[in-house]
Order: C-alpha cells, then sequence, then structure tokens
C-alpha cells in the first residue's frame, strides 16, 4: 500500500511544484493590479529559452557546471527586469481602471506580440540543457527512481511560499504592497508610491513566472506553444486557489498536481482534463476559489 | 518572399482564370506545395523534411528540373493547425499552375486533406502520412502514399523484439495521444499477442502531444515493472522523454523501443541496446544506401548544407521527390512526351515501382505503397560521434503487409509464431 | 449613405468569388467566425467578456460531425440542430453563468471551454481526439451537389444568413430586452430596483450569443470538412473577443467587419510576412487606446454619422 501512495505522493508534488512557480506569479499580478494577465504564460516559456541558452553557453564555454543552477535564478531576474517594469508602466498603467474586457485584450495582445517575439528570437527549434539535473543524481523512493532535482523543485515551492509570505509580512515594502491590496485610493492619499508598487509587484510576478520556466528546463526543455498550455493550467491552479491567494494558488498545486497523478495511474486518458475538471468542480461550488472572496458590487 | 506573397495572391487570382482545364503545354514551372512542420515542437521532425525537399529540389533544376520544367515550391507550416492547412492546401490546389502536392506529415492533418484531395483532384503524396487509416476504402485516386504505412512499421518492431527477446512477458506503451500512437499501440499490441499470446500489457499511456513533462508517466511505467517499454513517441517529445527517463533507470531496468529513435540519435545521448527504426527502409547509413551512388551524394549535400545528418523523414521527403519525378517521367513516356495533366499524372504513379535512395516502393491498386522495414539496435560507431544502428534486418515490404482490401487488424491477429519463424533474422542485413 | 455603403459592400463580397476563386474558402470562413465574433459581441454590450466562447463553436461543429456520422444528411437540418445544440448548451451553461459578473465570469467560461476542449481531445474513441472527425458533404436543400458547387452554395447561404441573422439580431438589441442588456453594463443595482429580472435578461443574452456561435461552427465545419479540437481551444476564444473589438461592437456589422478584414488580410500577409501575431497583436492595442469603437465606428465616422 505504502509502495504506491508514496510515488503517488512524490510525484504529485513534483508536478504540483512546477506549476505552483508560474501560478502563484498570476495570482500576486492579479491581487495588487488587479488585472489577470492572460500573457502571463509566456514569461514562463521566455524564462525556460533564456535559461536553456544561457546553461547552453555555460556549458559550452566550459565553466564550472554548478555555475548552471544560480544561471536558473539569474535567466528569470534577467527576464523580470526586462519585461516588469517596461509591461507595466507602458502598457497595464493604462488598463487600471478600465472594463475586464480591456484589460483582457490588452494582455492578450501582449501575449500575441511575445509569442511572435520568441519565435523570432529562439527559433522553432526546442532548446534543452540538462547539466542541474545530471549533477545532483537520482534516488530511489518506495521502489521507484526518483531524479534529486524533482526533490529540489518540492523544497524550493516549499521555500517560495514562506518568503513570499514573510516579504508580504515582516518587510516594510512587503507592507506597502499589503496596503495598496487593501485600498488603493487609500494608499495613494497617505502617500504611499502606488506606481512604485505596481511595478515591482508586476516584475515579481514576472520574476516568478520565468523562474518556474527556467527551472523547468533542465527536465523538459524550451519549446514553441509552451506558453499558452501553461498559461491555462496557471490560470487553473489560481483560479481554484481563489485569485489573489497566495497559499490558494500552493493547495491548489498540489490539488491538481495530485489529481494529474491519480488520472495517470488510474485512468491514464483523464490526465489532461483532470485539472479542468477540478477547476469547474471547485468554481461551480466556491467560484471565488477555495480562499477567495466575494467581490463587492459597485453601484 | 516579400514580394512573392502578393504576386503569387495576383498570380493565383489571374491564373485561375486563364487556366486552361486540360495544360499540355509545358509550363514555365512545376509548382509543387509541400506541407510540413516548420515551427513548434513537430518542427523537430518537420525540418528535416523541408530540408530534404529544398535539396532535392536544387539538384533537380540544377539538372534542368523534369524534362526541362523547373520546380518551384510553395512550404506551407503544418504548425498553424489544421484549420490553416486545409485552407492553405485548398488555395495552393485551386492555383492550376501546382501540378502536385507533398503532403502531410500529422496524421491528423493527412486524415483531414485525404478527401480534399480527391475533391479537388490534386494528385498528393502523402510523404509521412503513415496511418493506416489511411485509404482504408480503396478508393482513392489522387492521394499516394509511397513510403508505407504503420502496419507494417509496428509489426516489424514486434518480430525484432521477440527474435531478440524470445522471453518477454510484460510490455508497458507509452504513445502520442493521436491517430498515429494509439493505432501503433494497437498494432503493435495485436501483433505481440499473435506472436506470443502469454504477453500481457501492463501499462498503456498516451500523453498529450507536446507535453514536456514525462515525469509521473516515468514513475507509472517503473513501477509495472515492465520487461519492454515501447513508444512510438517522437519530436522534441521524445527527447524529453529520453532526457527524464534514462537518468531514472527506465533504460536499464527495462528493453526499451523507440520506434522513431533514429531521428534523435543525433540530438539526445541514447544508450547502446535500444531497439529502434526507421519506419520504413530509409536509413541513410544501410547497406543499399550506402551502395547508391545517389544517396551517397545526397547525404554528403545534406550534412554539408545543414551541418547535420539527415534523419528518417529527410529520406522520406526525398524518396516522395523521387517518386513524384518518377511519376512525370513516366507520364510523359505514356503520351509521347507530352507534358501530363494532373489525371495523367495520378494515372502514372498508380501500380508503378519506383527505385528510391534506399530501396523500392511498389505502388498498389489502392495507393498504398509496399516498402521494406528496417530495425536495430543503437550501436556505438567509431566513425561517429553518435550512436548508430547495428545488428539490422530488413523485412520484406510485402510480408508484412496485410493483403489489399483485408481488415488489417484483424491480418495482424491472424500472424502465428512459424511466421515470426520464417523471417530474416537480426543482425542478417549488412 | 449607409445603405449604399451596405449594399456595396454585399455586393463586392457576393462577387468576389468569381474574381478570385481561393477567396471563397477564406471569405466562408470569415463569416463563420464573424457569426461567433457577433455572439461575443453581444454579451460584451452587457459588459460580460466571454473567454470561452470558441466552446460553443466548437458543440455546433462536434454537433453537426455526430449527426453527419448517424446519417443526417441534410445541410438545413444540420445547420438548425447544430444551432440548436449550442443554444441549448448556452442555456445550460448560462444558467450557472449569469450569476457572475467581471474576472469571474470571463475565467468560468475559460474553465467551461477547457473542461471542453480536455475532453474532446483526450476522447478519441468517440470525438477522434486531436485527429478531429470529418464531416461528410451533406445536400443543400434536397439537392445532392459536389464538393466545389455545396461549397459555393454554402457561401452564398452564409451571405443571406449574415443579413437575415444580423437584421434579427439589430432588432434584438432595439429592443426593451437588448436595452435592459446595455443598462446591466451601465448599472445593474439601478436596473434591479426598476424591477428588471436582469439574470434572465443576461440568460436570454447569453443564449443567443451561444447560439450565434453556434451558427459560425456549422458553418465552419461544413465548409472546412473537418472538426477539431482546437475550436474550443482558450486562444480561438482570445481571437473571437478580438474580432468583435477590432470590429466594434457598436453595430452588428462590426464583428463581421472585423472577421473579413481580419481574414483577407491574414491570408494576405502569410505570403508576406510570418510574424502575423506579432502585427495583429500590436493592432490590437492599437485599437483599444485609440480606436475604441473599432472598425465599424470608424466606418460610420467617415460615412458621416456620430459613431
Amino acid at each position: 500500500m505504502l509502495d504506491t501512495l508514496i510515488p503517488l505522493a512524490v510525484d504529485g508534488l513534483a508536478s504540483a511544484a512546477l506549476i505552483f512557480f508560474v501560478a502563484v506569479g498570476l495570482t500576486l499580478v492579479f491581487s495588487v493590479l488587479r488585472v489577470l494577465n492572460v500573457a502571463h504564460g509566456s514569461f514562463y516559456s521566455i524564462g525556460a529559452y533564456v535559461a536553456a541558452s544561457i546553461g547552453l553557453w555555460i556549458a559550452g564555454a566550459g565553466l564550472n557546471p554548478w555555475l548552471s543552477f544560480p544561471a536558473l535564478i539569474l535567466s528569470a531576474a534577467i527576464v523580470a527586469a526586462l519585461f516588469g517594469p517596461l509591461v507595466e508602466s507602458c502598457l497595464m498603467r493604462w488598463t487600471y481602471g478600465k472594463s475586464e474586457a480591456i484589460q483582457i485584450l490588452v494582455t492578450f495582445g501582449l501575449f500575441l506580440i511575445l509569442e511572435d517575439l520568441q519565435r523570432i528570437v529562439f527559433g522553432v527549434s526546442s532548446l534543452a540543457e540538462d547539466t542541474p539535473m545530471q549533477l545532483l543524481g537520482s534516488t530511489r523512493i518506495g521502489g521507484v527512481v526518483y531524479l534529486n532535482y524533482q526533490l529540489l523543485l518540492i523544497a524550493l515551492a516549499a521555500l517560495v511560499v514562506i518568503g513570499l509570505r514573510v516579504l508580504l509580512t515582516k518587510t516594510r515594502i512587503g507592507r506597502l504592497v499589503t496596503a495598496v491590496v487593501a485600498d488603493r485610493e487609500m494608499a495613494q492619499s497617505i502617500g504611499i508610491n502606488t506606481n512604485r508598487v505596481f511595478i515591482l509587484s508586476f516584475s515579481l510576478g514576472v520574476f516568478l513566472a520565468a523562474l518556474g520556466g527556467a527551472l523547468a528546463t533542465p527536465t523538459a526543455g524550451a519549446a514553441p506553444g509552451l506558453g499558452a498550455e501553461t498559461m491555462v493550467l496557471a490560470f487553473a491552479v489560481a483560479a481554484i486557489g481563489g485569485l489573489g491567494q497566495i497559499e490558494g494558488a500552493a493547495l491548489a498545486a498540489i490539488i491538481v498536481g495530485l489529481a494529474r497523478v491519480l488520472a495517470i495511474y488510474f485512468a491514464p486518458s483523464l490526465d489532461a482534463v483532470a485539472p479542468y475538471i477540478v477547476m469547474l468542480v471547485v468554481l461551480l461550488i466556491r467560484p471565488y476559489g477555495l480562499f477567495g472572496q466575494a467581490a463587492t458590487r459597485r453601484i | 518572399m516579400i514580394k512573392s506573397g502578393w504576386m503569387a495572391a495576383l498570380a493565383v487570382s489571374l491564373g485561375a482564370l486563364a487556366a486552361p482545364a486540360f495544360a499540355q503545354d509545358k509550363p514555365a514551372a512545376l509548382g509543387v506545395g509541400v506541407l510540413t512542420f516548420t515551427s513548434g515542437p513537430a518542427a523537430a521532425y518537420g525540418m528535416p523534411g523541408k530540408n530534404a525537399a529544398e535539396l532535392m529540389i536544387d539538384e533537380i533544376n540544377a539538372k534542368g528540373g523534369i524534362a526541362g520544367v523547373p520546380l518551384k515550391a510553395t512550404y506551407v507550416d503544418e504548425a498553424q493547425g489544421t484549420q490553416g492547412v486545409i485552407a492553405e492546401y485548398r488555395r495552393l490546389a485551386d492555383d492550376k499552375t501546382n501540378q502536385v502536392m507533398i503532403a502531410a506529415l500529422s496524421s491528423a492533418n493527412c486524415l483531414a486533406l485525404a478527401p480534399l484531395a480527391e475533391q479537388l483532384q490534386a494528385p498528393t503524396i502523402g510523404w509521412n502520412c503513415d496511418t493506416h487509416q489511411l485509404l482504408l476504402d480503396g478508393k482513392s485516386r489522387y492521394y499516394f502514399r509511397p513510403n508505407g504505412n504503420t502496419i507494417p512499421e509496428f509489426v516489424a518492431y514486434a518480430l525484432y523484439l521477440l527474435q531478440q527477446k524470445p522471453d518477454v512477458k510484460r510490455i508497458a506503451i507509452v504513445n502520442p495521444d493521436y491517430a498515429f500512437g494509439h493505432d501503433a499501440a494497437l498494432i503493435f499490441k495485436t501483433a505481440m499477442k499473435a506472436l506470443k499470446p502469454d504477453v500481457e500489457v501492463v501499462a498503456e499511456l498516451f500523453p498529450k502531444l507536446g507535453s514536456a513533462n514525462f515525469q509521473t508517466e516515468i514513475s507509472k511505467l517503473s513501477a509495472s515493472r515492465p520487461d519492454v517499454v515501447f513508444s512510438n513517441l517522437w519530436g522534441a517529445d521524445l527527447e524529453n522523454f529520453v532526457r527524464q527517463a534514462q537518468p531514472r533507470g527506465l533504460f536499464t531496468s527495462s528493453q526499451v523501443v523507440l520506434a522513431l529513435g533514429e531521428t534523435v540519435l543525433q540530438r539526445v545521448a541514447l544508450p547502446e541496446g535500444v531497439i529502434v527504426g526507421v519506419l520504413g527502409d530509409g536509413w541513410w547509413m544501410s547497406p543499399d544506401a550506402k551502395a547508391n551512388p545517389d544517396t551517397k551524394s545526397f547525404v554528403e549535400a545534406y550534412q554539408k548544407r545543414y551541418g547535420e545528418y539527415p534523419v528518417f523523414p529527410s529520406v522520406k521527403m526525398a524518396n516522395a521527390i523521387v517518386y513524384m519525378k518518377a511519376g512525370y517521367e513516366a507520364a510523359m513516356k505514356k503520351n509521347g512526351g507530352k507534358w501530363p495533366s494532373r489525371d495523367e499524372l495520378a494515372e502514372a504513379m498508380r501500380g508503378s515501382t519506383v527505385k528510391t535512395l534506399t530501396g523500392t516502393t511498389v505502388t498498389r491498386k489502392d495507393n498504398d505503397g509496399l516498402v521494406d522495414q528496417i530495425v536495430g539496435v543503437t550501436t556505438k560507431s567509431a566513425d561517429y560521434k553518435f550512436p548508430v544502428i547495428g545488428g539490422m534486418v530488413r523485412y520484406k515490404g510485402d510480408a508484412l503487409m496485410p493483403p489489399q482490401g483485408e481488415d488489417a487488424i484483424k491480418w495482424v491477429g491472424t500472424l502465428t509464431p512459424a511466421f515470426l519463424a520464417a523471417q530474416p533474422k537480426p543482425g542478417s542485413y549488412k | 449613405m449607409r445603405v449604399a455603403l451596405f449594399l456595396i459592400a454585399l455586393a463586392a463580397l457576393a462577387l468576389a468569388p468569381v474574381a478570385a476563386p481561393w477567396l471563397q474558402f477564406v471569405l466562408t470562413l470569415a463569416i463563420a467566425k464573424g457569426f461567433a465574433a457577433l455572439g461575443v459581441a453581444v454579451l460584451l454590450r452587457g459588459g460580460l467578456i466571454s473567454i470561452g466562447h470558441a466552446m460553443f463553436y466548437a458543440v455546433s461543429a462536434y454537433a453537426i460531425a455526430f449527426l453527419a456520422r448517424a446519417g443526417v444528411n441534410e445541410f438545413v437540418l444540420l445547420l438548425l440542430l447544430g444551432t440548436l445544440a449550442s443554444a441549448v448548451a448556452g442555456l445550460v451553461v448560462g444558467a450557472f453563468l449569469v450569476r457572475y459578473r467581471a474576472i469571474f465570469f470571463a475565467m468560468l467560461n475559460l474553465a467551461m471551454s477547457m473542461v471542453l476542449y480536455a475532453l474532446i481531445s483526450k476522447l478519441y474513441g468517440i470525438t477522434g481526439g486531436t485527429d478531429g472527425m470529418r464531416v461528410a458533404v451533406p445536400s443543400f436543400f434536397g439537392i445532392t451537389l459536389d464538393k466545389p458547387r455545396f461549397d459555393t452554395a454554402l457561401y452564398y447561404a452564409g451571405i443571406v444568413l449574415m443579413v437575415g441573422v444580423g437584421y434579427g439580431v439589430q432588432r434584438y438589441l432595439a429592443s426593451p430586452l437588448g436595452h435592459a442588456l446595455s443598462a446591466v453594463h451601465t448599472n445593474e443595482l439601478r436596473l434591479e430596483y426598476l424591477g428588471v429580472p436582469v439574470r434572465v435578461v443576461l440568460l436570454i443574452a447569453y443564449t443567443i450569443s451561444a447560439a450565434l456561435a453556434g451558427i459560425g461552427g456549422a458553418i465552419a465545419a461544413l465548409a472546412i470538412g473537418h472538426i477539431l479540437p482546437e475550436f474550443a481551444f482558450w486562444t480561438a476564444s482570445g481571437h473571437l473577443v478580438l474580432v468583435a473589438v477590432l470590429g466594434g461592437i457598436g453595430g452588428v456589422a462590426g464583428p463581421f467587419i472585423g472577421s473579413l478584414f481580419l481574414e483577407v488580410l491574414h491570408t494576405v500577409a502569410v505570403g508576406v510576412t510570418d510574424a502575423w501575431n506579432l502585427i495583429i497583436g500590436v493592432a490590437l492595442i492599437g485599437v483599444i487606446f485609440f480606436l475604441p469603437s473599432g472598425l465599424y465606428g470608424l466606418i460610420r465616422r467617415r460615412s458621416g454619422e456620430p459613431a
């Protein structure tokens, strides 16, 4: 019994970890900016491409292979620095307070642009660099061999949940963000520089998405079409958890991960459907997600 | 390119008004529509096809084209989705300057285009349309498949596996979730059960086409302790699967069969002893290929131009173009040197026997092609940085093909251990 | 002025395939997508954005494929039943969704459409999975036609439908129900105080919009002759919203103008550049910021009427 349960749990968590990073970024951006960024998945795939490119460069230049670990995080930081402030101040800012239709369309336009930009910059063939995975080796758990890299991802995801919570509650900038989330006008009127908070939060969201992509490359590589696929999955996780809820996203990622794993083990034909069925069931019972609250109606 | 789009659009509209129904005069150029994946994850398989097409067409044109008519190809990217592919196919086929279509790579697109080829009466060569569900009704007049179909392709793997490992019992399958994957699983299972009735399928997984992560699938495969893992994953999916499964010990705990393994030999480090093949006879290092000077020069030119060696999709495409050229030559011979109409070309291809770069393709009356099947195992090579195929066998194309009009899967189910014993042995093709 | 412009546009549409036969297929698809975009536009009137409307396009297309497989072989019947299937699906889905507004409405539509997409792409045995299903050429008002003739008949039937249904939708939008729909957008609470059953108003709008998407799906299925799960993928839904906004939701003609414009432009652009999505993305953002009433608004302004 335990022999089946342990692999199930490990697989479920490993699959949850991969999607968590990008989902929590989406949810964070929504909670601060009040915009559902349809282009969020593109940052994931850009992160994957940049990480694979840098990884290949490190391998090609004959540098110390352990450098490939910090390179993954560096790649995500590069993507965040490149796109975060630019996209927020040139595009997102003009949609605040506008109708959801406009926000969604503007980010959909951004999604289309970013998808083509990736094709132009990185070409159409897939990129992969698996040094980090090779370096860490593997472990046998319950009769199944797992990559230590998968276990590392689970730990990293847990670390991000804790880190974000600490950042939001214990640091000055975190409290500013919380204030803006709670009441944008009030925060502004007491002298908080909301523009700065927006730029920082959006860039952090981009960083998390890109980090998800970067961390996925050692096992899965980067390939065209990744952004669109990731977007809906991240969206499903964020919606299940409740848009804007960090712990909600973590729990939802685990639920979705387990659902997929259970499907693959016991009903293989349903694996791709599982996340969406979970989303539909949760949303029909709790339309604002597991941790979400109903928005107040404006008069 | 920028201008030619507008010009082509103009030419299409003018051509459609002006083109006579029976174009017997030699045209200024022979338009060929080539459909393959040039973007997306499937480009890993589709680009080698396109590369081969460009190379072959350039070489034919350098030698004066077909009977003095140069070839002019229009490439269509299948990654835009079947809807767009159909629209592009129609646009090309409606234009009378395009005489022949070479389409397509994905079985989904082939299945969608086949009825269209009949409706538009456009001779179409399915360069990679392997699904046996195509041409089932035997009524196809314009759709041709010179490169063989899934039945012989996957029966060959069952034969080779049982010749190599006669006491295999537990088999697991991980195939992509579309016609090609499901067909292959059914054929392989049926053949295995017919040839060795006590085999047991312990896992059967169909991950979505384009999946990047196979970790859970690999766990499930490991946990079901199979003797054999069979897969016809391909392209980036296959690369990712190998990359994830190898460090997790799947290749050491089970005999792995990668039906399309040859396509990734130059891209990921496959261990030794994996059963791989080329879904046909298109292995550029096979004894027959090495003995053919045309093939040798094709391989050299390909390597020089693209910086890598061809893979079997390149060879399938090259052979499709050889097949088309042979069709034109035969049609012109028949009508006394006049340029053939679309109908005459189709007529000439039906029932033809064509010598290709890697063997021979015989087109049956139902437009299905008979080609030999080469299977082997990955082996270290002294001459190349990547593993090559060793221990090869070349099964006869007609032996593995169900008779015309017969239910293909039923036919596979009638195979017997005696049939297996009568086949050539691994290592016999050298 | 407007009537003249309208008639000229119709005549151009009717004659286009005579001048350039390859355009016919492209234009048929444009009309099909125009219907679906019109459905999205109806909801946008009520301030509701659906990024899942391609699901109704797909429902009708698959309904037709199943019906055709079961032996229903008449264009009129298929079109009616396909549209009906979408309308019923719209009624059922809508009954759940009209409780929600704003981003949650958009999200639930997306969720529904992705469940449908995932199901039809995974149920290989029933739906053919990602290979999709073939749709045979049906008879046209009882007359058996070959594919090219059927395509031509379908094209002109599409134009007739576009005018007829478009007129119907215009009447609906001008009716009290239509005005109530717009009022949901501007001030829902006041509407409730006036005693207007907001959910009923929205449910009717939702069903109509699903049926419109259904007409589009039916035309597309019959024109292409092959249907696929990608009909229901979320990017397809995104494109429908894009077409609606690009064309302009101010009038019934807007989504059709947007759709025809985009499809023709796409066909031309494919040969010129492969950065099609990039161009569309930039155009979309540009239209939203600088041309809020879309192409339709532009045309109305040019023809001397207030947008």
